[in-house]
């Protein structure tokens, strides 16, 4: 689903140069908002279950935190690079900034497959990323969540390895901890009901009822499945989704033109998302080449699997039909591909807008941890809906009056607030 | 605005058609005296209740034989349809002013189909400073109101009706609450219900006058039955019948509704009341609401002085607006009635809130219904009502037509009666009520004081619900309870609409209830009160709704 040249940082790059050229900022700030602040590599011993010892490599990027303490995932990918980590830290960084939550970007990740892993050994390189990184983050600095193929349980070990070594309960030091362990309800929906909060404002904004749209949907990991909920549950029909396969080491996209059956799937799914092809068959399902997602004749796009997946290859095969691509994932789009989709008009509701979902619970669960108070899941989803609401509304307005494509516009508004926050605090 | 898909309800769908009778005439309705409108609202179509029920799994508790309580708390923990929190917050975060959260189900204020007072309203102050915490009063409040349609009154009731509870859904209307804040209060100076249509007309009032209900306070007061100020439109300065003033000074409201602004509020998420407070006339005095719609008692010259610039005990019975035709108040409620009966072409009763400004009324409009009228003629001679087959006759009957279905009789037991246990027989009515109910057998019920009074001591307490089998309902008076009988008045809309008789008899009257025939018949249950008796062969019941004359015979 990758191609082997494409750099996701260079492409983060060239996104923020295209905004910074339009804001007319000055160099000192291009060049501090190009880069991060700070980088974490290190390396990460773990005895193996067969009792060797292996190294894990690991990092952590903190891109900018001049809004507040960054924020941002942990991944656990065999192909995880740190340009992977540097690319995503940057787009925290907006991400935080378009939705108006007071954090700046950050990200981290390992070096290695959870698949072929223990729940010791996971647990073990879990710990050991924790003991590298304990003194540079924390509630106060850097506030780590799941991403990529970590969960719950990782968050709840990595907490417990730094209370250990710092000797007291600190709950919001991490986010994506358990319900009833600290973290919040809601958190698990959240991204995935995000993309559809966005794509919601969209459709009204663009006049489309969403009971008249199909979807096609790319991945059927935890952000896919609440997002398919949610636009099932508003009257929309998902006809195809795109799913990873452990075993082929491939993707598959799985058609029912009649519209797909989420508990059916859920039922024939594993937990990293990965359905089950045969069974998938005899219910009824059409099996397709992975990419065939972008090909379907639907109303919506949603990428909710991993990044540079439109690309100037294959962005043409996007049907007529398509009207809006709401961006579940984070860097789906490349540039070169933006410009075809921008050139087409079609709305785009851009990554770091439609995915901002997670960030926010995250954060709201940050609030919750520090005050040790914690809300009601109607009370979570009620300020989610309002603020993802808001952020979109912001961008639009902003893309309307100024008639920027959706991406620059919700640049545009990012990098503005984290500009005037770094002048603010006179760094520039 | 709403929310969601489906159904409106029967309230909202009423409220939709009062803008658009509003709309149609502005220029008729506009004064620069008064200003009508409908308070501001949100509706929450029936969508997000089908999606509440479903998504939490709910039915199955909801159609058990579980609590009331167990009910509500599984609806609290239950969690509202995900695409509703957004608005919902939207919502209480720029408001500030207390809400209603009423029901407005598919089947409620359809046309003989009365549901008014079976489901539940709450009203929430919504006057926290955290809008966290409003937002979580609001949904609990709208949890509430949802659970209510399950509450073993709401049960009881579907049973005695032709309808299924299953098929049953509930729309929810978010509405700013007509009034103003006084001190840790919060109502408005009126609340009121209008009818076209007077079927207790008694006296020189025709029941094509109308009539109007008015309460100070929350409307609360009305939807409970308590005591209210009744007048027509045709004779407004004509005063309610009582005997002297020391009468009226204990028979007109007493208490009123408000909304406790008070930031220390008992927690109690499963209570209808939980922001409500029951208040004395002396503190809407010291908030000088009163002076428009009082009048005081002068213990010197025992006279009752309209308005309040004396001192003395307040009287509730509007004499400014109606003896002295302040804000020129009947012409205002006539308009109301004609505007909406012309427009629905059939009578019509009208729920409001009525506030005063300085130089200006704002009537607020809560609720429209379609009135049904009898049309069956029934003729009853004079020979009829003193025959020998009598088991009792009035000539204060309500309702109008002819049933001959009923074998059954609960009657409370005249003998060794006592006032202060009415409220244990009202529970002990409710048991039998239930019973027959669900062997769907209509019977007679008779008892003594006001049926459903709000005062125990006036009559027998009991809720529409308790008594819902009843296809004809008796009061009388007794000599340990002489008090003016009700006349029905608190179940008006539900026996209208189910075409329930109701005779009101005095036992000094000239007509006698036939007691001792009653003693001899079969008892099917006997409790500490009341007694159900069944009969070998059907009553014979006669009322003659223009006349207001009824009979029945027991062959």
């Amino acid at each position: 689903m990758k191609s082997k040249e494409f750099n996701p940082f260079e492409m983060a790059q060239a996104q923020f140069d295209k905004v910074a050229t339009f804001l007319n900022l000055d160099d000192a700030t291009r060049q501090l908002l190009r880069n991060p602040l700070r980088e974490y590599q290190f390396s990460i011993p773990v005895r193996m279950d067969d009792g060797r010892v292996q190294v894990f490599r690991g990092f952590r990027v903190q891109h900018n935190d001049a809004r507040g303490p960054s924020k941002g995932g942990i991944r656990f990918h065999p192909q995880e690079t740190i340009d992977t980590v540097r690319a995503l830290a940057m787009w925290m960084t907006w991400k935080c900034a378009v939705v108006n939550i007071p954090l700046g970007g950050g990200k981290g990740g390992v070096v290695c497959d959870p698949h072929n892993l223990s729940m010791r050994e996971q647990e073990q390189i879990c710990r050991g990323w924790v003991r590298q990184m304990a003194k540079n983050v924390g509630p106060l600095n850097d506030v780590p969540a799941p991403d990529v193929m970590t969960n719950a349980q990782h968050m709840l070990w990595m907490l417990d390895e730094y209370e250990a070594i710092h000797g007291a309960k600190y709950p919001g030091f991490i986010t994506g901890k358990p319900v009833g362990m600290g973290g919040s309800l809601g958190r698990t929906e959240a991204t995935g009901y995000g993309v559809i909060f966005t794509l919601r404002e969209a459709l009204k904004e663009l006049g489309i009822r969403i009971e008249d749209t199909t979807a096609s949907v790319q991945g059927f990991g935890n952000v896919a499945q609440y997002a398919i909920q949610l636009y099932t549950q508003m009257g929309g029909k998902v006809i195809s989704v795109a799913s990873w396969d452990q075993d082929d080491q491939t993707s598959y996209c799985f058609r029912k033109k009649e519209g797909i059956n989420m508990s059916q799937l859920l039922a024939i799914t594993n937990k990293f998302g990965g359905i089950d092809k045969n069974k998938a068959k005899e219910l009824g399902y059409e099996v397709l080449k992975g990419d065939e997602w972008i090909e379907q004749d639907v109303t919506i796009l949603i990428p909710a699997a991993l990044e540079n997946q439109i690309r100037e290859d294959n962005v043409n095969k996007i049907s007529k039909s398509v009207k809006v691509i709401v961006e579940g994932a984070n860097g789906p789009t490349t540039p070169e591909a933006d410009k075809v989709i921008e050139e087409r008009g079609i709305f785009l509701i851009p990554d770091f807008l439609a995915n901002a979902g997670g960030v926010t619970c995250s954060y709201f669960e940050q609030v919750q941890s520090n005050m040790n108070y914690y809300w009601e899941k109607d009370e979570v989803l009620g300020k989610l809906d309002v603020k993802m609401t808001s952020a979109f509304l912001s961008v639009y307005e902003l893309a309307k009056k100024q008639k920027l494509y959706m991406r620059d516009a919700a640049y545009v508004i990012s990098v503005s607030r984290v500009a005037q926050a770094c002048k603010d605090r006179g760094w520039v | 605005m709403w929310l969601g898909d489906g159904s409106f309800g029967g309230k909202a769908s009423g409220l939709g058609f009062i803008k658009k009778i509003l709309h149609e005439n502005e220029m008729l309705i506009k004064s620069p005296q008064v200003q009508i409108s409908i308070p501001k609202m949100v509706v929450l179509r029936s969508s997000i209740f089908d999606n509440f029920m479903q998504r939490n799994n709910l039915y199955d508790i909801a159609f058990s034989d579980a609590s009331d309580i167990n009910i509500i708390n599984s609806f609290q923990q239950a969690e509202l349809p995900v695409e509703i929190l957004g608005d919902l917050w939207s919502l209480i975060s720029s408001v500030t002013i207390p809400l209603a959260v009423r029901s407005s189900s598919i089947l409620e204020d359809a046309l003989y189909e009365p549901f008014a007072g079976v489901y539940a309203t709450k009203m929430v102050s919504n006057v926290q400073p955290s809008a966290e915490v409003r937002f979580q009063k609001l949904i609990e409040a709208i949890k509430f109101v949802y659970a209510s349609l399950y509450f073993h009154e709401s049960k009881d009731y579907f049973n005695s009706t032709k309808n299924k509870i299953e098929e049953e859904k509930m729309a929810i209307i978010i509405q700013e609450v007509v009034g103003e804040k006084y001190n840790k209060r919060f109502y408005p100076n009126i609340s009121g219900v209008v009818k076209s249509y007077n079927y207790y007309a008694f006296g020189k009032l025709k029941p094509e006058d109308g009539i109007v209900n008015l309460a100070l306070g929350l409307g609360k007061t009305i939807v409970d039955g308590g005591i209210v100020w009744s007048y027509s439109p045709a004779h407004p300065k004509s005063a309610m019948p009582f005997a002297n003033p020391e009468d009226m000074l204990k028979n007109t409201q007493l208490k009123f509704w408000s909304v406790n602004m008070s930031p220390f509020i008992n927690y109690d998420p499963t209570k209808e009341t939980e922001f409500l407070i029951e208040c004395d006339l002396k503190d809407a005095d010291y908030d000088g609401t009163l002076n428009h719609i009082a009048s005081t008692y002068d213990v010197n010259s025992g006279r009752i002085v309209i308005g309040t610039s004396t001192e003395g005990p307040r009287i509730i019975n509007f004499a400014p607006l109606l003896t002295f035709n302040e804000y020129n108040f009947n012409e205002l409620m006539k308009t109301v009635l004609k505007i909406c009966e012309d427009a629905a072409d059939c009578p019509v009763e009208i729920e409001f809130a009525i506030n005063f400004y300085k130089d200006k009324i704002y009537f607020g409009f809560l609720q429209l219904r379609e009135m049904s009228i009898p049309t069956e003629v029934v003729e009853i001679d004079e020979k009829e009502l003193n025959d020998e087959n009598v088991l009792l006759a009035c000539d204060k009957a309500l309702g109008n037509g002819v049933v001959d279905d009923i074998k059954d009789v609960v009657y409370v037991v005249p003998k060794n009666f006592d006032k202060s246990k009415t409220k244990q027989i009202a529970i002990e009515i409710e048991q039998i009520n239930r019973e027959l109910v669900r062997e769907k057998i209509p019977y007679l019920l008779i008892g003594f004081g006001r049926w459903g009074s709000s005062d125990p001591w006036l009559g027998i307490p009991v809720q529409w619900a308790q008594i819902s089998g009843a296809k004809v309902i008796v009061e009388s008076t007794l000599f340990e309870m002489n008090v003016d009988l009700s006349q029905g008045s608190h179940f008006f809309h539900n026996m209208t609409s189910f075409n329930v008789k109701y005779f009101s008899v005095n036992f000094e009257g000239k007509y006698k209830i036939d007691w001792e025939w009653l003693y001899r018949q079969n008892v099917v249950q006997k409790t500490e009160n009341v007694v159900h008796v069944r009969l070998n062969q059907s009553l014979k019941i006669k009322v003659d709704g223009r006349k207001g004359i009824g009979v029945i015979k027991k062959w």
